[in-house]
């Protein structure tokens, strides 16, 4: 674990463990609320929404397109502030935080993957993984990066731009990256969007493998059913508030 | 505990200061893979190239003026005058503690076998030279020689040697005598600057003088003592020296009277500072054009760096300190052109120079990395400002970019920045801000101007003929890509136009000036000047000239004689304060009397001296030299009464040897300074000068078939100078070569610059190319179109550019002409051809290359880039 900044009391949020599924949920917001104008009137997205998530779980959340699922990761990841509502993560309330605050209780924490990669265009592979790891100062960085490099299957492509890989590869290089500062949390949007069903199969496995063996809390955002059926607990948004869906009933 | 807690922290502090050290650098050197960051540092390292080459040169001038002022003065105090000095003057110096060696400079024929050449002689004593060492090369080796050429033996430039056709070992004859050619000069300590001595240098020693035969009374000599010794010394002497100095001996003290640069070399220093600060105001626009874009691309990881908990603080330092490195990193290779471009100024103008420079010093270069900080926050400083304040949310929801920097800031902070450039380069704020006030108000002209031409081009490109798929097509499609991004070509426009213009007019100065001004010469204006024919030498002059020369003129008297009243005051009170410096006022006058008013001569105000008063005149100069203040009417040149306020009226008085006389003006005379004949400031009435001593000076005109007469009247006269204006004119020639040249290569830079914005523009219009060519891709247009239309959008650039470059360099050269040389102005056709033809076939390649990289994309990577970014 890197150390950057410090945080209150963020020594006891590192010891994540799936066991401790009753103590302090990683994520918890109450009557949760998103409020946007768009034009002249007044748009609610998500509204009087509530949820918890507990150490070491994994949820996906459930929504068809435009249900407002971008927005309540936003909110949840703390890079966007809600209108109404508490939430907090590691138990710190995000209210209290401003940008920079809220940045600082990412750093080193929180992983992300996204639906179209974010690497970036000018970084070889490594460069990318170890962009997280830069924010601070961190021992044996480069070998870090290699390690999870080679974990994802890509330990012989380090030196390769973004542009020299096919869509799945850019993914492994993000799942590495989002893994690689050890965080107690992943955020994971639409990770397979951009994916033809048979990479993304490949790359979903392997999310939920690392997944698996660092015990990470995982959020997951889709609207891919059987994806969403992989993680111990499913969520579905609708009309601005969630809902708790029967994970059999997704299965099936 | 609490001690070892402190150290922890310290040492972690230091350590996370080192850690964003790293990061930003290996930041940096993994940026660099992006066009945009190696745009700005291709225009930072040239806006560091331009002014420290500039820099380096300039301040190794002025180190090197400060440094040797005594060696290029000859010595700590020296004094001046048409005769010689009385030798109580020299002991009064000597009792001062002081070492004095006497110098006599003139103007002479030397010849050998019936060849002659004017020669700048130079006669030295024992003591010379009191600082420095002479480069003298002889048997193919130069020595550096404390001495002067010892008795009976010359000292001469290479030139002379080659005109000559001399080699050491041989000997050459001066004026009566013979003297041994024994070295070559490569070197003098004492040369003033390149300009002041058109003829070659021929150095002998004090003692040979005499055999010469040279000095006779009125021969245009000039006479000095050169002092060396403690500025204590000198000190002690002030009030002697001033009254000295109102008896017309012209004193000149290291401490007061440092030595200048020559006036052209003066002149080109400004054209270099200004060229110089133009390379670094283009390389400023193509960094603002790039840190668009860089700023655009790192919208991207800066929003990544938020998401992974990175705060604004973080953000800011990674992002200055990247910059930092890359503006240091630009500024290490700037300085290196620098070096080497300075050096390159050195050899073009290592002639003029009138010493050897001491090795280029630190300043330059802090300046140049200043220079470089400078820009970086002038030009891009607000753009960068919106890499801080993205949002983390931007990764999920793309269109949330902050909102770009108003223009008007970012020309406010340019103008700001490049205004306090002008400010620290000039060291004259009042300058600097007309300057840039100017440059200002001219952008906005050139920009109406510009976009007018641009409008026509583009007009006409759209109505080219040739059908959907004719050669026409790629010239209306790249006709309209210019359209679109109009702002941009208008910029790159300017800037590529103000240069071609600028190259355009050095080529003019260079070639045309000088031969237009000649060839409005009449066919027989004189080319020989002859100075220096005595009295009893007067009328032999004449017989031989007459029937040879199909021109000439009359032959003038010549006295020599300084201003020393004007109406009863004394003259640097008298004239008007602007008129103080003057060089009239300044060195004794050649005066001459006639009769008639000479040719070419007008009288614009008051009458020339009638006939009857001749009287008047010869009673007035027998009663001044009886002490009585009687005075002669006399006639001025128009252009000096007006800068010294005089009218017809005035009373001037001349101290000519150790008399005054006064004189009256009762005529103004315009006349023409071109025409080659003696001109005269001041001319007197027959029979007031004829007791002081005299020679006569005149000018004539020999055609090419009858050079050998030069040799006959040489051979005749050896006391007379003869003066070949032509060889001068060829030798002005060559040095405004040289001096051009030195312009020209910093021009060259500006021109890079000029491309380092087309450069950045292209980049920064790269993702909108791509796509707009990945569009056209996929509506089946081929390769070959795609090149051919890009090609085609750059040449029209060029083609516009230059047209306009030509139309401001024509403008430019008209006024040269009708305010310099008095001459109608006239069209230089070629100009109209090349710049447009050459800037089309320029940019056409230099942007058809640069944007290579953008064609090589397949329409998917072209497509995906606008929102890949």
């Amino acid at each position: 674990m890197s150390y950057s900044e410090p945080v209150p009391n963020r020594s006891s949020s590192n010891m994540s463990s799936s066991s401790r599924s009753n103590a302090t949920p990683i994520l918890h917001a109450q009557g949760l609320g998103k409020q946007v104008v768009s034009g002249d009137r007044p748009l609610t997205i998500l509204r009087d929404l509530a949820l918890s998530i507990a150490a070491g779980e994994s949820v996906a959340i459930l929504g068809a397109s435009g249900a407002g699922k971008s927005t309540l990761l936003g909110l949840l990841a703390g890079l966007d502030t809600p209108t109404a509502g508490e939430l907090s993560m590691f138990g710190h309330s995000l209210g209290k935080l401003d940008e920079d605050g809220r940045a600082q209780l990412r750093a080193g924490r929180v992983g992300f993957v996204f639906q179209n990669f974010q690497l970036l265009p000018t970084l070889t592979a490594l460069e990318n993984v170890l962009l997280p790891l830069e924010l601070s100062p961190t021992v044996e960085a480069e070998s870090r990066g290699r390690e999870w490099l080679e974990r994802v299957g890509l330990g012989e492509r380090l030196d390769h731009l973004p542009k020299q890989l096919s869509g799945g590869e850019q993914q492994r290089v993000a799942l590495a990256r989002a893994f690689v500062t050890s965080p107690s949390l992943v955020f994971a949007d639409e990770p397979t969007g951009n994916l033809d069903p048979a990479t993304g199969k490949r790359v979903i496995d392997l999310l939920f493998d690392l997944n698996h063996e660092s015990g990470t809390t995982l959020v997951l955002v889709t609207h891919d059913h059987a994806l969403a059926g992989r993680c111990q607990r499913c969520l579905q948004l609708d009309d601005g508030r969630l809902a708790p869906l029967d994970l059999d009933e997704v299965k099936a | 505990m609490t001690a070892t807690t402190d150290s922890l922290a310290t040492a972690s502090v230091g350590s996370r200061r080192m850690h964003w050290l790293r990061l930003s650098w290996r930041g940096l050197k993994r940026d660099l893979r992006a066009p945009d960051v190696r745009a700005l540092f291709v225009a930072l390292a040239l806006a560091v190239a331009a002014s420290t080459m500039i820099g380096f040169f300039l301040d190794r001038l002025e180190r090197g003026l400060e440094r040797q002022a005594g060696q290029l003065l000859g010595g700590d105090l020296v004094l001046e005058q048409s005769r010689p000095f009385d030798d109580d003057i020299r002991q009064r110096l000597i009792e001062a503690g002081l070492t004095v060696g006497e110098q006599v400079d003139m103007v002479s024929m030397a010849s050998r076998d019936g060849s002659f050449q004017p020669t700048s002689v130079k006669v030295v004593d024992d003591t010379y030279p009191h600082y420095g060492e002479v480069h003298v090369a002889r048997q193919g080796r130069v020595e550096r020689l404390e001495r002067g050429p010892a008795p009976g033996s010359a000292w001469i430039a290479p030139r002379l040697a080659q005109l000559l056709d001399i080699d050491v070992g041989d000997s050459l004859r001066l004026g009566e005598t013979s003297l041994d050619v024994t070295g070559l000069i490569e070197r003098e300590p004492d040369q003033q600057g390149g300009f002041g001595s058109f003829n070659p240098r021929l150095m002998m020693h004090l003692d040979d003088l005499e055999a010469t035969g040279l000095v006779q009374e009125g021969s245009r000599v000039e006479f000095e003592l050169l002092a060396k010794g403690p500025p204590e010394a000198v000190a002690t002497l002030q009030d002697w020296l001033a009254s000295l100095a109102a008896e017309g001996v012209e004193v000149q003290d290291v401490r007061r009277d440092r030595p200048q640069l020559g006036n052209a070399l003066a002149r080109a220093e400004q054209y270099l500072s200004l060229a110089g600060l133009a390379a670094v105001l283009l390389a400023g626009v193509a960094v603002a054009m790039a840190t668009r874009r860089y700023v655009d691309r790192h919208l991207d990881t800066a929003a990544l760096l938020r998401c992974f908990g990175a705060t604004q603080r973080q953000l800011t330092r990674l992002f200055t300190l990247q910059l930092l490195w890359l503006a240091l990193v630009a500024s290490m290779v700037g300085a290196g052109l620098g070096l080497a471009g300075q050096a390159g100024l050195l050899m073009l103008l290592g002639n003029f120079l009138p010493m050897e420079l001491p090795p280029p010093g630190p300043v330059p270069l802090l300046l140049g990395i200043l220079t470089a900080m400078a820009v970086l926050v002038g030009f891009a400083g607000p753009t960068l400002l919106r890499l801080k304040r993205v949002s983390a949310l931007k990764v999920l929801r793309r269109e949330l970019d902050p909102m770009p920097a108003s223009a008007w800031i970012v020309v406010l902070m340019a103008s700001l920045v490049f205004g306090s450039l002008l400010w620290l380069y000039s060291g004259d704020l009042l300058l600097s801000m007309a300057l840039l006030a100017g440059g200002l108000v001219m952008l906005i002209l050139l920009w109406a101007v510009g976009g007018l031409l641009l409008n026509g081009v583009l007009h006409l490109a759209s109505r080219l003929p040739g059908g959907a798929y004719g050669k026409g097509r790629a010239i209306r499609l790249g006709a309209r890509q210019l359209a679109r991004r109009r702002q941009a070509s208008l910029g790159q426009l300017l800037a590529f136009a103000v240069t071609f213009s600028a190259m355009a007019m050095i080529a003019l100065v260079r070639g045309d000036l000088l031969t237009t001004w000649q060839a409005q010469l009449p066919a027989d204006t004189p080319n020989y000047f002859a100075i220096n024919i005595q009295p009893d030498e007067r009328n032999d002059f004449t017989s031989m000239l007459e029937g040879a020369a199909d021109s000439r003129s009359s032959l003038y008297p010549m006295v020599r004689g300084r201003i020393s009243a004007i109406n009863g005051n004394e003259p640097q009170q008298a004239v008007p304060e602007e008129a103080r410096g003057d060089n009239a006022l300044q060195r004794e006058l050649n005066l001459t009397w006639r009769r008639e008013l000479p040719q070419g001569n007008r009288i614009v105000a008051g009458d020339w001296f009638g006939e009857n008063s001749a009287g008047d005149w010869l009673s007035a100069v027998e009663s001044s030299s009886s002490g009585s203040d009687k005075v002669v009417p006399i006639s001025m040149e128009d252009g000096l009464a007006d800068r010294f306020g005089l009218g017809v009226g005035d009373i001037l008085t001349f101290t000519i040897g150790s008399a005054d006389i006064s004189g009256e003006i009762t005529s103004l005379r315009d006349l023409d300074w071109d025409s080659f004949r003696p001109n005269f400031y001041v001319i007197f009435p027959p029979d007031v000068l004829e007791r002081f001593g005299h020679s006569y000076i005149t000018a004539f005109h020999l055609g090419s078939d009858e050079r050998e007469l030069q040799n006959r009247l040489a051979e005749a006269f050896p006391g007379v100078s003869l003066i070949n204006v032509e060889a001068i004119l060829e030798r002005v020639r060559d040095l405004l070569g040289q001096v051009t040249r030195a312009v020209e290569l910093v021009l060259l830079l500006v021109l890079l610059a000029g491309i380092s914005v087309l450069y950045a523009a292209l980049i920064a219009s790269r993702p909108m190319r791509a796509h707009e060519s990945g569009l056209l891709r996929v509506f089946g247009a081929g390769d070959r179109l795609i090149s051919r239309i890009q090609g085609a959008e750059f040449a029209l650039l060029g083609l516009v550019s230059g047209v306009m470059g030509a139309l401001l360099a024509e403008l430019a050269a008209a006024g040269l002409y009708m305010g310099w040389l008095d001459l109608p102005p006239r069209i230089h056709w070629a100009l109209w051809g090349v710049l447009p033809l050459g800037g089309a076939v320029l940019i056409g390649v230099i942007g058809h290359a640069l944007s290579r990289s953008v064609r090589r994309q397949t329409p998917m990577a072209s497509l995906g880039l606008l929102g890949e970014a």
